[in-house]
């Protein structure tokens, strides 16, 4: 006998390895190929320590004051250093932290502020579109205003644009509270929640919004 | 997989020459103001936000770290792979002081012109991100439609050009932009000192006011300096010929529009002659069904592009063009002797008689053109026979008109520059044929490319492309319009004026300080100069004066045979004289008649062909007059027999990496005389294949084109009856109810718009403007010769050119028939008799956008579906490369990147085994590490790939290998004209896009297009000027019996022959279908 007994198993034993391999490739790749697994949570060190909590939360500013092309252009675009030096040019004038910021504004030499939330190349997100309709930031940003330093905090995958698309009176709210990141319909979820399907479903027929879920919308 | 490119900045270190430090007020138009401000130097400098594509050594925190960590202790592998598909960390690189008024991601517009020798075309350019992307016509231009043409839309990639002019030299060696600049004082010195002596200039012409001033100030202080003016396609005749004929300084303007009868006399005046976007735009108002059409009489050698569109075409050498204009002046005015220029043979007299009967009968809305090559007598006799008709004021008004173009005589040239010859622009030793430097002093050259001439030249100067200059030119009409830059020059280039005010020596030498002096008006007419683009009322009042010359007398054509034949050169529909020959979307495109992409050829007869015994892709030796040139044959359809064509401007020896050595030279041959007798063509024996990319020139027996005669239709038009449909034509499309209901019947009901194009192909004349401006809005690759020939050019939009002929001349067996007419390629029709006397039709073919498409049934991972508003959509991440949907398209309008075109240079595009990643390397290093490093740049040189970024549409996804692509009704120019829309609607319903309200965007064809032929829009808005069309009379589907419902449809072509006329025919094209199996009718 050139193979022992035990050897007849070798097959099954094979076969159900590959089976078990199988799974845990398939279930990882579902679970940790997607953006919700690698980039919620993204939190990169900027080279200025800029608090969204004490500007948007604490001080209450609006965000257009320094993304002031979100409402014009696909890109909210990033404020300049001489905005920031609006404020600063009274306040904190000599802290250390902020001399990036003034060398900047100084020189014109750009802060390298490190990108958090991106898209890939083929999606065109446009923000306009999406704030002056009543897409709230915190739809897509989260409660930024709570942020010490910004954190990616939705997934931004297709299937968390589609959700959205699908449904959009889900999400949508009076035009005016769009920058107000903790505005909420009512205290009391319960009649939050009314008030949203009741209200969603009035601004969808009012402003005829589309429930865009062709591939054109996004892809060009 | 990143299909759209990221813009790396493209470091620009240019002192800000065009400044006005005076004025700080910010104009959104103007650069002027802004151009010497840090921030638009910021603004140049850096491209915003800067995407640096590179994986920063320290890039991940440690939390991602520790997060990648947990991966991987979960999934031992595949985590790894997780790490590796993190995006790299990028940074956002915001202004340090924000500029007013600008937008990061909206494009901005200016207004500019692209200067032409006799006549400048006035554009507005896209900027995105302060880099100029797209071409556009000036709409608000007095009588504009925004149409321009193929030069000016292609003009945009010689800025992005890598093989431009990029260096100051001297014997050949780079010297600094400072020293260069010193060497020009030291010349302004020397010769106010000697008063100009020894000095010599060799110009373009140019309409430029500012330059005219120049050159004044330089007269006045170098009086001994001389001044030549040389172009190799020579645009001032019609100036100099009207100057002679009406004895005093007048241009010609012609009326298309008004005319109501045509003659050209050789003048390809939709084709190749300067201001084809003007003439195309007034030739197609002029010819509308339903409003009455013109009647256009071509007399022409070669088959033109004005030929094509004539309602009459004779073919006739061109040297006979005079006995023929002779003898129709005879008719008109029987005073005149019709011989005085010998017999005119082999033309049917009552041509003439009834063709003369036709102008006259139109009175003062006749008009007679003579073409640009066609000698001075040939002119006159245009002008007098517009003179006897009244068309003198009406069809053609004159302008006083001052600048005086070309004229000195070349050949005392380098006498006259015994110390320096100071070349500007142009490319003298390619078009002159110099065999070494001129025998002359110094040669100081401002030039637009590395070329022939900067070989010879001791000093070279790169200029300044039109898009980074400040100038001012005259529009066909006369207007002022303003050059102004949408960039600062890339590779520090000179502009002419700044040139020539620092070789006068001036204080003045900033061009836009110059431009502003020769500016007439305040300071608000100078911004709304700038602003609109034109000077409003800038016209010069037209005068009337009576002809004021007699008959100037000259030879007629001689008797040619094959061995004395007949060599007329032209100026080419694609490189021009040469200039654009690095230019590949230029090159790729095929040429609007012979259909040829990357080469030129020797046009000839059938007849003439047969004769000596050669055919197509053989290769010839051709002599006249003791010079020779070696071409390849090509038998045009059409052409006039012993006659052979030759285009200009190829066969360029250093134009760079696109244009070096394709073609041959006919400039070689070429003395000055545009048409010669006395040729002769002997066979090398030695063949070359020639790209042609429409080898069947007949329809194989479908409608796809349908033409009516004007007496057809008048009726139908009155009555508001469709006859263009298949109906009509005796084909009854099958009644097929679809066993699943259309998803769009259901969509239609909520979408906001169903988009839908018409396209008048009596209005197109086929010019191919429309597939420049698609390549680039679409950022279509080009892909070389080879790939060519292999039915790989990507074009989105092609423009189909057929040929038809009286059915009695052709062999017309069944439709299965290999051996039928209509199921020839060129190999052997080139031997049919029936193509010497032929029509030609074209139509623009791109994608249908099928309600019921055939492509997206076949797709397997539905990569092409339709949108609700009726828009056949791609999706390129999904796109498998299956190429099922090319197959299963009956329009042929799908197309598939069968390599990395963008990533791939032309060399690596050819042969048979194509090299890799793995065998290739660029600048030294094996492309496999260079993809490690950046996996965009692929084959590409680093200069040549930054450049390439540039110019790309930042709005539209590059496509990479194995995707297919197609037109997409410019899907990224509707999104962005439906978000605008919605931005501005805010909280309201008003969302929709109309005509009324001017929100529908236009399709980059549509808007280059000069004619006007193709329009698209809302089909869903009753009052859409789409709907409008789709309603005519005319309106009509290719292939509608295949049901594919296609939104894109055509307006049949309408001839108007004239009845008396001894060519009078029904249109040929008709014949072929109604012959076909299809229709019900028979033979008839």
């Amino acid at each position: 006998m050139i193979f022992p007994k035990w050897t007849n198993s070798v097959p099954l034993v094979l076969a159900a390895a590959a089976a078990l391999a199988g799974a845990g490739v398939a279930a990882g790749v579902t679970i940790y190929f997607t953006p919700k697994y690698y980039r919620v949570g993204y939190q990169p060190v900027q080279p200025v320590p800029f608090s969204h909590q004490v500007h948007a939360g604490q001080l209450g500013l609006d965000c257009r004051y320094c993304h002031n092309g979100v409402e014009k252009s696909w890109f909210a675009n990033l404020p300049g250093a001489s905005t920031c030096m609006n404020c600063h040019n009274q306040v904190l004038k000599e802290d250390p932290r902020l001399q990036i910021v003034r060398d900047s504004a100084t020189n014109n030499t750009p802060i390298p502020w490190v990108q958090v939330h991106k898209l890939p190349d083929y999606v065109f997100f446009n923000h306009s579109v999406h704030v002056t309709r009543g897409v709230s930031c915190a739809a897509c940003h989260g409660r930024i205003d709570q942020m010490e330093e910004v954190r990616h905090d939705k997934s931004l995958s297709m299937s968390f644009c589609l959700d959205c698309h699908r449904d959009p009176a889900a999400s949508l709210r009076p035009v005016d509270t769009v920058t107000k990141l903790d505005w909420q319909w009512s205290t009391n979820a319960v009649e939050a929640a009314r008030l949203q399907a009741l209200n969603g479903k009035k601004f969808v027929h009012d402003w005829k919004v589309e429930s865009l879920q062709n591939c054109s919308a996004c892809h060009r | 997989m990143n299909l759209r490119m990221t813009i790396d900045d493209l470091s620009m270190s240019q002192p800000a020459t065009n400044s006005n430090s005076a004025n700080a007020r910010r104009y959104w138009r103007s650069l002027e103001e802004l151009a010497d401000t840090p921030e638009f130097k910021e603004w140049l400098q850096r491209e915003f936000p800067r995407g640096a594509s590179e994986m920063e050594a320290d890039g991940h925190s440690r939390r991602n770290f520790l997060k990648l960590m947990s991966a991987s202790f979960a999934l031992a592998g595949i985590a790894t792979l997780g790490a590796g598909c993190r995006k790299p960390e990028e940074h956002l690189e915001p202004h340090g002081q924000q500029p007013e008024n600008y937008v990061y991601g909206e494009a901005q517009y200016f207004a500019t012109a692209m200067p032409a020798r006799t006549g400048a075309v006035p554009l507005v350019v896209k900027s995105s991100e302060g880099r100029p992307v797209k071409i556009e016509g000036n709409a608000l231009f007095p009588g504009g439609n925004g149409g321009t043409d193929r030069y000016a839309q292609a003009s945009i990639l010689d800025l992005y050009d890598p093989d431009r002019a990029r260096r100051f030299t001297h014997d050949h060696q780079e010297v600094s932009r400072e020293e260069a600049l010193k060497f020009l004082d030291e010349l302004a010195h020397q010769f106010s000192a000697s008063q100009g002596e020894g000095l010599a200039f060799l110009a373009e012409s140019s309409t430029s006011p500012s330059r005219a001033r120049l050159q004044k100030i330089i007269a006045q202080k170098f009086p001994k300096a001389r001044w030549f003016t040389h172009d190799a396609i020579d645009s001032g005749i019609h100036q100099r010929a009207a100057t002679q004929a009406f004895g005093r300084p007048v241009k010609p303007v012609f009326h298309f529009d008004k005319a109501r009868v045509i003659l050209s006399l050789d003048c390809d005046f939709l084709g190749s002659e300067d201001g084809v976007h003007e003439h195309i735009r007034k030739f197609a108002a002029g010819r509308k069904a339903e409003e009455g059409m013109n009647r256009l009489y071509a007399v022409e050698s070669l088959f033109t592009l004005t030929g094509a569109n004539a309602d009459h075409r004779l073919r006739l050498p061109a040297g006979s063009v005079a006995q023929l204009g002779l003898a129709l002046l005879a008719e008109i005015d029987k005073s005149q002797s019709a011989d005085a220029l010998g017999q005119l043979a082999g033309v049917d007299p009552k041509w003439i008689t009834e063709c003369a009967n036709d102008l006259k009968a139109a009175g003062g809305l006749a008009l007679v053109v003579a073409g640009q090559r066609q000698p001075t007598v040939v002119h006159w006799l245009a002008h007098a026979i517009n003179d006897l008709l009244g068309a003198m004021g009406n069809a053609v008004t004159l302008l006083p008109w001052q600048i005086n173009p070309a004229g000195a005589d070349l050949r005392n040239l380098a006498s006259a520059a015994k110390d320096t010859l100071v070349i500007l622009g142009g490319n003298p030793a390619y078009h002159l044929n110099w065999p070494a430097k001129p025998k002359s002093g110094t040669v100081v050259r401002l030039g637009a490319g590395e070329d022939e001439t900067s070989e010879k030249s001791d000093w070279n100067f790169p200029a300044a492309h039109y898009l980074e200059s400040w100038g001012d030119a005259l529009a066909f009409n006369g207007t002022l319009l303003a050059v102004q830059p949408l960039v600062q020059p890339l590779f520090n280039g000179l502009t002419e004026l700044e040139f020539l005010a620092r070789l006068a020596g001036e204080t003045q030498t900033s061009p836009h300080e110059i431009v502003r002096a020769t500016f007439d008006g305040t300071e608000e007419d100078w911004k709304k100069f700038l602003f609109n683009g034109f000077k409003a009322g800038s016209v010069p009042e037209a005068v009337e004066v009576k002809l004021n010359s007699a008959f100037p007398g000259g030879s007629g054509g001689e008797t040619l045979s094959k061995d004395r034949l007949e060599v007329v050169f032209f100026r080419d529909a694609k490189v021009d004289d040469g200039r654009f020959a690095n230019n590949g979307w230029l090159q790729e495109l095929p040429d609007p008649i012979t259909k040829m992409t990357w080469d030129n050829a020797v046009l000839i007869s059938r007849r003439t062909a047969s004769e000596l015994g050669v055919q197509n892709g053989g290769m010839v030796e051709i002599s006249l007059n003791g010079r020779g040139v070696k071409g390849p044959i090509w038998v045009q359809p059409g052409m006039a027999d012993y006659s052979l064509g030759l285009a200009l401007g190829y066969g360029r020896e250093q134009a760079g990496r696109v244009g070096t050595g394709v073609g041959f030279n006919a400039g070689k041959l070429f003395s000055g005389k545009y048409i010669e007798t006395g040729a002769t063509l002997k066979k090398t024996g030695e063949t070359q294949v020639l790209a042609c990319t429409q080898h069947h020139w007949s329809m194989e027996g479908r409608p796809a084109v349908r033409e009516f005669n004007l007496g057809e239709v008048t009726e139908a038009v009155e009555k508001n009856e469709n006859v263009a449909e298949e109906k009509f034509h005796g084909i009854e499309p099958p009644v097929v109810r679809s066993l699943y209901p259309n998803p769009l019947d259901e969509a239609k009901k909520t979408a906001l718009h169903q988009w839908g194009m018409t396209i008048d192909l009596s209005a197109c004349v086929g010019c191919g403007t429309c597939i420049v401006a698609c390549q680039s809005e679409n950022n279509i690759p080009i892909v070389g010769k080879d790939q060519v020939l292999r039915g790989r050019e990507m074009h989105w939009l092609r423009v189909d050119r057929y040929f038809t002929t009286d059915p009695k001349r052709k062999h017309n067996p069944s439709r299965f028939d290999p051996s039928a007419d209509m199921n020839q390629t060129d190999e052997r029709q080139q031997f049919q008799e029936w193509i010497d006397d032929v029509q030609a039709v074209n139509q623009p073919m791109l994608c249908q956008h099928c309600e019921t498409a055939p492509c997206e049934n076949v797709c397997p991972v539905a990569a092409t579906v339709h949108d609700q508003e009726g828009l056949n959509v791609m999706a390129y991440n999904r796109c498998i490369g299956t190429r099922y949907c090319s197959n299963n398209c009956p329009y042929k309008v799908r197309r598939f990147n069968f390599l990395d075109y963008n990533k791939r240079p032309l060399t690596e595009l050819k042969g048979t085994l194509y090299s890799t990643t793995l065998t290739h390397k660029t600048e030294g290093e094996r492309d496999l590490f260079r993809w490690l490093k950046d996996p965009n740049s692929g084959m590409r040189t680093e200069d040549e790939w930054d450049l390439i970024k540039l110019s790309k549409n930042p709005d539209v996804t590059v496509r990479m290998r194995g995707v297919m692509e197609k037109c997409t009704y410019c899907t990224q120019r509707i999104e962005h004209a439906k978000i605008a829309q919605k931005a501005k609607a805010g909280a309201s319903d008003n969302v929709r896009l109309t005509d009324a309200a001017g929100s529908v965007p236009q399709t980059a064809c549509q808007q280059a297009c000069p004619a006007g032929a193709i329009v698209f829009g809302d089909v869903s808005d009753e009052k859409s000027s789409v709907s409008r069309r789709k309603l005519s009379p005319l309106n009509y589907s290719v292939l509608g019996d295949l049901l594919t419902k296609p939104r894109t449809t055509y307006l049949a072509r309408v001839r108007n022959p004239n009845p008396a006329m001894p060519d009078s025919l029904a249109p040929f094209s008709t014949e072929e279908y109604e012959n076909g199996l299809l229709t019900k009718k028979g033979n008839s």
